[in-house]
């Protein structure tokens, strides 16, 4: 275990540090999250406006802020950038580095991002919630903070972060077969942003695409944890949905090795 | 006048190559952007699933709106897309000397340099919406609404422009300004929407401050009312050329303070 920590506690260092030398990308895009989750809270609001002020499906106003900023803020806590890190590497030749140290080349990867999650979760998504339950209380007049559904948020974002690093792997090595990776991440985060539910929440869309997307592995990734935070879920559909998040941690793992020992064998560094 | 054009035609036939080079690159941009696109769509499709109108308009009319908002963004994306790559990186490396030691003005060096096919899917999924929305939307197609809202279109991609001009620049002082064009741009979310749903300040904001209500709303307003061109037609004209001598004053001072990267 210690070994374990002295190996890859460095990749995390050099996450945090890369993190603050670019924190002003960083802060360009928090803003940049932010503006849209307020272009979203105005349309909603003449949503609501519009359908009479009452609740929408079971959203009071109150439930959609909560839902908008608080998904935004758990996609941009869990956002895993590796597809984009794994296709410069491959283009570059310089992965053939990281196959050299004696690390696992999953958890190395991981690592550099760990630490820049651990620097999100502080200065993200502690105001956000601090943010959001200081609303919640002017506008219902009680605390409604519930400190176990804050628990079980926590580790369903943990899941969620493992889901979304695999599946941003299995992105990662398309880069073997396109070369314009900008163009692949504006679809990979449109896919997401879509199925996720961090653009319309899932419970609004038509039963059958509903039902759909409640299985696939995206939706464990910020409409899961988002709705367990709001308490939209029963003890036993919490059990449900975070054993689903875990069959799908499990799948997206095999997965991502399998198409990883394939790839790796292809893999064709021209100079280097 | 003809030098310039035919030094465009050279650059932009130089990227034609490069786009049969690297076709399936080429399909991978233009397709994200369409599915972009499309999510955009299903959402106002889902919302009005729910109502028969927001804001006082009906579905056809948001999508008029929604759709026409693309056509500038989409126009200024194909032309000016070089823009960003001053702003993240082409300053930072030094590279920009390049084009100052040119015969040619480095602004239209960099605009010309590239051509952003990417930007089919925005236009694409403008026109198509308009085409689609236009027989129910209510509109009042005269042959002022519709020559008139045709000048507006190169005015309101010319506020695109100027912006990230204005957010390039600074570039100069800063080395890297990428995530300030990011932002800037990113308001742009502000103009497929009514501006009637926002709030006062937020209105007053994306009308005078980051004009991006010009984009999109108050042009198509015009041609779905008739109502007073000399603001929502004349506002788009006055504000983008404003905007556009303001971003070339910033360019031209960036300029004058560039300092080229040590290596």
């Amino acid at each position: 275990m210690n070994k374990l920590m002295r190996r890859y506690v460095p990749f995390a260092k050099a996450g945090v540090q890369s993190l603050i030398i670019y924190r002003l990308n960083f802060i360009g895009f928090v803003v940049g999250g932010l503006i849209y989750c307020f272009v979203m809270f105005y349309l909603w609001r003449a949503v609501f406006d519009s359908n009479g002020g009452g609740a929408f499906l079971g959203f009071s106003m109150t439930d959609m802020v909560v839902y908008l900023f608080l998904s935004n803020t758990t996609s941009q806590l869990i956002f895993s950038d590796v597809s984009n890190d794994i296709g410069q590497e491959i283009r570059d030749g310089s992965i053939v580095m990281r196959l050299l140290k004696p690390v696992n080349t999953d958890l190395s990867y991981m690592f550099a991002e760990l630490g820049a999650i651990v620097m999100k979760l502080v200065v993200l998504l502690i105001p956000m919630i601090v943010g959001l339950e200081i609303y919640r209380f002017c506008t219902a007049g009680v605390v409604m903070f519930n400190i176990v559904n804050f628990l079980l948020y926590l580790l369903s974002a943990v899941l969620a972060y493992i889901i979304s690093f695999r599946v941003n792997l299995c992105f990662g090595f398309i880069a073997f077969y396109v070369k314009n990776l900008w163009g692949i991440g504006i679809l990979k985060n449109s896919i997401i942003g879509f199925l996720s539910g961090s653009l319309i929440p899932l419970a609004f869309m038509p039963d059958g695409l509903r039902i759909c997307l409640e299985y696939l592995p995206f939706a464990s990734m910020s409409y899961t944890p988002v709705m367990i935070y709001m308490g939209k879920y029963g003890v036993y559909e919490i059990i449900f949905r975070i054993g689903l998040q875990i069959l799908w941690a499990v799948l997206l793992y095999g997965l991502s090795k399998l198409i990883w020992f394939g790839a790796i064998k292809k893999l064709c560094v021209q100079g280097g | 006048m003809r030098r310039i054009w035919k030094i465009y035609k050279l650059l932009a036939a130089q990227n034609l190559k490069r786009l049969m080079e690297y076709r399936a690159d080429f399909l991978t941009g233009a397709i994200s952007f369409l599915i972009d696109q499309a999510i955009g769509i299903a959402f106002i499709f889902i919302i009005f699933t729910q109502i028969p109108q927001l804001a006082g308009f009906t579905f056809e009319q948001i999508l008029f709106i929604y759709g026409f908002s693309q056509i500038p963004k989409g126009l200024d994306h194909l032309l000016t897309d070089n823009l960003w790559c001053v702003g993240y990186f082409i300053v930072r490396k030094g590279d920009f000397d390049k084009y100052l030691i040119r015969p040619i003005n480095p602004l239209f060096h960099v605009i010309a340099e590239t051509f952003q096919v990417d930007a089919i899917g925005e236009l694409v999924v403008g026109i198509v919406l308009l085409i689609y929305a236009a027989p129910n939307a209510g509109l009042h197609i005269t042959v002022w609404t519709v020559i008139l809202s045709i000048i507006a279109v190169p005015f309101a991609a010319l506020i695109y422009t100027s912006l990230k001009i204005m957010t390039s620049a600074f570039a100069f002082w800063m080395k890297s300004s990428g995530f300030i064009i990011q932002m800037v741009y990113g308001m742009n979310e502000f103009s497929k929407y009514p501006v009637t749903i926002y709030s006062f300040p937020v209105r007053i904001f994306v009308t005078y401050i980051i004009p991006f209500a010009f984009t999109g709303y108050y042009p198509s307003l015009y041609i779905l009312t008739e109502s007073d061109p000399l603001f929502n037609i004349g506002g788009v004209i006055v504000v983008s050329v404003v905007l556009f001598a303001v971003s070339l004053l910033i360019w031209n001072k960036g300029i004058s303070s560039y300092e080229s990267a040590g290596a």
